[in-house]
């Protein structure tokens, strides 16, 4: 067999059946190189496995304990500085925004008043006219119509007005016996 | 698992800190230890320890109870290590530091020179173990110190058994080519090719 087989076997660990090891064995008592490799190898180990699981010195739980709780404040502390921006930055872009809106209406606000104050002049200018109107003829009338001829008209126009209102609630009713 | 470790584990996914300090009592040693090995000084130890321990609280909801804890909080404390050699935060110092005197293991025994001893073996462990890469320094010791097996280092590290093995191999070889330079400090670094060849010449 050649020599590199020897050498794997060394380093397999303990993986070797009891044929592979005694051919191992009978190896090394000709081979100073696996021999060394062997000693090497078997000498680590026992380094490994005598040196004892170490351990941290007293107290550990106890310093895990404060350190998790340093760390959840800092979490906390963190959320709340995040959500606090978060608003704040929130906050800034709505008061932005209406003032953004503000400046622009304001930016208008002169033309609209403007408008409103000619609308409503003109308003006023109409009624004034429409009175100017209005008040002459009423005043004329009265001096001129004498007041059995406004009965008259009054009631007259009150018959018509009357005479179309049930002119108005029969051809109603008829539509209604039609359609039944 | 027994039943008080699954009460402790059931309380501390409710939430429950002093539930998971109690697990962290338990498993200090072997978490403690696998920092230790991996990153070299206690002061990195105890650090690593602390945030693996951290982590796993954090992440104690997605901790699934048909696995092991000690794999799984070992598994974080390896990766964490692994991640701390990578980004070369660790400073590996001297174990001579005295600075971090407080942090060091337990006394091993009033003898000086038994202490002496100890150290010198610390010492040499931890020589042979900076020779390997993260991972298999890893998988080694986890073999030797905590007895895991393929299967159980594979799970640890989420590497194939096939490649634990193949981890395990080459890190034996390395460790051994370096004791064999510790053992002949004067001696040039001897080249496994070289003593192959020479072995080869021999037996013909």
């Amino acid at each position: 067999m050649k020599h590199q087989q020897y050498e794997t076997w060394i380093l397999m660990g303990k993986e070797l059946n009891q044929g592979q090891q005694r051919e191992l064995q009978s190896h090394l008592k000709g081979c100073s190189a696996c021999l060394s490799l062997y000693k090497a190898v078997h000498q680590i180990s026992h380094l490994f496995n005598t040196s004892p699981v170490l351990e941290p010195s007293p107290g550990f739980s106890t310093r895990w304990v404060t350190k998790i709780e340093k760390a959840e404040n800092r979490k906390n502390q963190l959320i709340l500085g995040v959500t606090l921006s978060v608003i704040s930055l929130a906050t800034l872009l709505l008061l932005s925004t209406v003032g953004l809106q503000i400046r622009s209406a304001l930016a208008y606000f002169p033309q609209m008043m403007l408008e409103m104050v000619t609308l409503v002049a003109n308003w006023i200018v109409f009624l004034n006219q429409l009175w100017d109107i209005v008040t002459p003829l009423v005043r004329v009338s009265m001096k001129l119509i004498s007041p059995v001829w406004l009965y008259t008209i009054a009631v007259s126009l009150s018959g018509i007005t009357g005479a179309w209102m049930i002119s108005l609630f029969r051809s109603r009713t008829l539509q209604k016996e039609l359609s039944a | 698992m027994c039943d008080t470790e699954q009460q402790w584990i059931a309380e501390a996914k409710a939430g429950d800190k002093d539930a998971f300090a109690k697990l962290v009592e338990k498993y200090q040693k072997p978490v403690f230890s696998v920092c230790y090995r991996m990153l070299g000084t206690p002061t990195a130890a105890e650090d690593a320890a602390q945030e693996a321990f951290i982590r796993a609280y954090q992440a104690i909801d997605r901790y699934d109870t048909s696995r092991s804890f000690a794999t799984w909080v070992l598994s974080i404390a390896s990766n964490y290590s692994i991640d701390q050699l990578r980004k070369k935060k660790v400073t590996i110092l001297s174990m001579d530091n005295e600075k971090h005197a407080w942090l060091a293991p337990p006394d091993p025994g009033p003898s000086p020179e038994k202490a002496a001893l100890e150290k010198e073996k610390l010492g040499q462990i931890q020589s042979l173990l900076t020779s390997l890469n993260e991972v298999d320094r890893a998988a080694v010791i986890l073999q030797y110190w905590h007895d895991y097996s393929y299967e159980e280092i594979a799970e640890t590290l989420d590497l194939s058994s096939s490649a634990v093995k193949s981890r395990l191999f080459r890190a034996r070889q390395l460790m051994a080519e370096k004791w064999q330079g510790m053992q002949l400090p004067s001696a040039p670094p001897i080249n496994s090719t070289a003593k192959r060849i020479a072995h080869e010449t021999s037996t013909i």
